[in-house]
C-alpha cells in the first residue's frame, strides 16, 4: 500500500464575520457586548486521507467550503479546531492569487516561484521553461494588469506546477484557458500524478474531474457528504439537489 | 456509499503516521530565521519590483529616485541657506539638516510601511505561505534602497560645501546596521499593533512627528534641553537622536557623545529582538481573512 500524503481529522474552520473586513477598536469593544458579528463555519468537521498517486476531485457547490479545505491544506489558514497532517508541504496556486499587478508576466513568474521557496539559482535554469509552458508569448512581458484571466490562469498554473510539489492543489485554474492550454496542463497532471504525487482539484465542472481524478470529496455547508471513487461521488452529486448546475 | 466511506480501510495506523507533520505548529526562532534566510530572493525581489514600478508613469522614471531626494535639498538651500538664511548656530546647517531629515525619514518611513504592510499585502499573504516577518522586512528592504539615493544626494552636498571625505566615513555600515535594527524592530512591533488594531495605522504618524521634535532632527537638541528633566531624560534616551547624531558626527565632524552612542546600540538591538520576538508570536494571524 502506498504511503499517507495528507491525514485531515475533524477539522474546522470558522470565520468571525464583522460587516467590515477587519475589526478596528470600535468592533472589538462592540464584541465584549456580543453584537454586530457573525461567525461562519466554513469547513465543519471534515475528515479524511490521502495517498500518494490519488488525484482528488473535491466538488460542491458555491460556498460549500471547498476553497477554503484547499486554503487550509495548503497552510494559508489555521484550522479552528481539528488537525492537518501532510507528508509534504502543498502547494497552492488558485486563480485567485496575489501576482504584482504592476509588473510583468516574467517578473511575476519569477517572484510567485521565490514565494513559493524555488531558490533563484533554480529559477534561472527554470526560467525559460516556465515561459515556454504559460504560452504567452510576447505577452509574459506585459504588465500583469493587461492579462484577460485566461491569461492568468495559465501563468498560475506554469507558476504552480514548476515547483513540483508532492502535493498540488489546484483551484479552478483548469476550466480557464484554451483548448491546447488544457490539453498541456493535463499532461502536466498526469506526469505529477506518475511520480506518485498526489492533486487536489477543485471545480465546478464535474466533466473535467471525472476525467482528471480518481477519488471524488462532496461538501457542501462545510460538511462532507460523499467520499469514494470520482465516479460512484458525482453519480450521487449529479441525483442531488444541490448539483444541479452542472 | 457512506458519507466517510474511505477506498483505503486502514490497518497499519501507527506506521503509516510516520513522516506526516503539521502545518501550523510554531517554529523556533532558529528555525524561523533559518526559513527567512531561505527566501531571502523573496524577500529581495518584491522591493525591486516595486521600487523599479514605482516610477513607471513617469517621463523620467526611476531618475526620480535621485531626483526626488535632490529637489528637497535644493528646496532647503533655497529656503534656508538664501531666503531666511538660518543656521540656527549649525555649520553647514543645510546638510546638517539634510542629514537629519533624511536619516528620520529611514527610520518613520520603515516603521509606517511596516504597519501598513501587514494590510496592504493580505493578498500576496493568502496566496503564499512564508515566514511574515518577510512583509515587514522587504519594506525595511525597500526603504533602504530609497534611503541609498538619499544618502548618496546627502554626500554630493556635503562635497559641494566643501566638506571632505573622512576615515570617519568607512563606519558607514556600522552606523546602517544598528539603524536598521531600529527600524526593523520598530516596524515589526507596529505590524503586530495594527494587524490586531487597524487604528495604530492613524495614529503611527503623530507618534512620529512627535518623535522627530524629541530626536532633534530640524533644530539641535540644546534648544530643548535644560528645560524639563522628563524631557532631557527622554532626549537621552532617544536612540534616534543619538543615531542622527551619529551620521552628522560621522559626515560633518560635530561632537559626539559616546556613552548615548553606545545607549543606543543597546536599545537598538533590545527593540530588535523584542519585536522580532513579538511579531512572530501572531505569526498564523497575519493575513488572515
Amino acid at each position: 500500500m502506498t504511503e499517507l500524503s495528507v491525514r485531515v481529522t475533524d477539522l474546522h474552520i470558522e470565520f468571525e464575520v464583522s460587516g467590515d473586513r477587519r475589526a478596528g477598536l470600535r468592533q472589538r469593544l462592540a464584541t465584549q457586548k456580543g453584537s454586530g458579528r457573525r461567525l461562519i463555519k466554513a469547513v465543519n468537521g471534515v475528515s479524511f486521507e490521502t495517498r500518494r498517486g490519488e488525484a482528488i476531485g473535491v466538488i460542491g457547490s458555491n460556498g460549500s467550503g471547498k476553497s477554503t479545505l484547499l486554503s487550509a491544506l495548503a497552510g494559508l489558514i489555521k484550522p479552528t479546531s481539528g488537525e492537518i497532517l501532510v507528508s509534504c508541504e502543498p502547494k497552492l496556486l488558485g486563480v485567485g492569487a496575489v501576482l504584482l499587478n504592476g509588473a510583468t508576466g516574467i517578473r511575476n513568474i519569477r517572484l510567485g516561484c521565490l514565494a513559493l521557496g524555488m531558490s533563484s539559482e533554480e529559477l534561472d535554469d527554470r526560467v525559460a521553461e516556465i515561459v515556454e509552458f504559460t504560452g504567452l508569448g510576447e505577452a509574459i512581458d506585459r504588465p500583469l494588469k493587461t492579462y484577460s484571466a485566461g491569461m492568468r490562469a495559465r501563468l498560475h498554473f506554469a507558476i504552480s506546477t514548476a515547483v513540483q510539489p508532492e502535493i498540488l492543489l489546484v483551484d479552478e485554474a483548469l476550466s480557464v484557458g484554451d483548448k491546447e492550454f488544457r490539453k498541456k496542463s493535463r499532461a502536466k497532471i498526469e506526469s505529477l500524478l506518475a511520480n506518485a504525487g498526489t492533486l487536489f482539484l477543485v471545480s465546478h465542472s464535474t466533466k473535467q474531474i471525472e476525467r482528471l481524478c480518481t477519488r471524488g470529496l462532496w461538501l457542501e455547508n462545510g460538511k462532507l457528504l460523499a467520499d469514494g471513487p470520482i465516479a460512484d461521488v458525482i453519480a450521487q452529486y449529479g441525483d442531488d439537489e444541490y448539483g444541479a448546475d452542472d | 456509499m457512506t458519507v466517510h466511506d474511505d477506498p483505503h480501510p486502514e490497518s497499519d495506523d501507527q506506521d503509516q503516521d510516520q513522516g506526516l507533520f503539521s502545518l501550523d505548529e510554531s517554529v523556533s526562532s532558529r528555525a524561523y530565521v533559518a526559513e527567512i534566510w531561505k527566501r531571502r530572493d523573496f524577500a529581495l525581489s518584491l522591493p525591486i519590483e516595486e521600487l523599479q514600478s514605482s516610477h513607471k508613469d513617469t517621463l523620467f522614471g526611476n531618475i526620480w529616485h535621485l531626483g526626488n531626494p535632490l529637489l528637497t535639498a535644493g528646496v532647503y538651500y533655497l529656503v534656508f541657506g538664501k531666503l531666511l538664511q538660518v543656521s540656527r548656530g549649525v555649520d553647514n546647517f543645510v546638510v546638517w539638516l539634510m542629514i537629519g531629515v533624511f536619516t528620520y525619514q529611514l527610520t518613520s518611513g520603515t516603521i509606517r510601511g511596516g504597519a501598513s504592510s501587514v494590510a496592504s499585502r493580505q493578498g500576496l499573504m493568502q496566496s503564499f505561505r512564508f515566514p511574515r516577518a518577510i512583509v515587514p522586512i522587504s519594506n525595511m528592504i525597500g526603504e533602504l534602497l530609497a534611503f541609498a539615493f538619499q544618502l548618496l544626494v546627502i554626500v554630493l552636498c556635503a562635497f559641494a560645501t566643501g566638506v571632505g571625505p573622512s576615515r570617519r566615513w568607512f563606519l558607514l555600515p556600522v552606523i546602517l546596521l544598528i539603524h536598521t535594527a531600529f527600524n526593523l524592530g520598530g516596524s515589526f512591533i507596529a505590524a503586530r499593533l495594527n494587524d490586531g488594531f487597524r487604528d495604530i495605522q492613524q495614529l503611527i504618524p503623530f507618534v512620529l512627528r512627535l518623535a522627530m521634535y524629541a530626536s532633534g532632527v530640524m533644530f539641535p537638541l540644546d534648544r530643548i534641553i535644560g528645560r524639563n528633566d522628563l524631557v532631557d531624560w527622554l532626549v537621552r534616551l532617544n536612540p534616534i537622536a543619538s543615531l542622527i547624531n551619529f551620521y552628522r558626527w560621522m559626515i560633518l565632524g560635530t561632537e559626539l557623545n559616546v556613552a548615548t552612542s553606545a545607549l543606543a546600540v543597546v536599545e537598538s538591538l533590545l527593540i530588535l529582538w523584542f519585536g522580532f520576538r513579538f511579531f512572530k508570536v501572531a505569526e498564523y494571524r497575519y493575513g488572515q481573512p
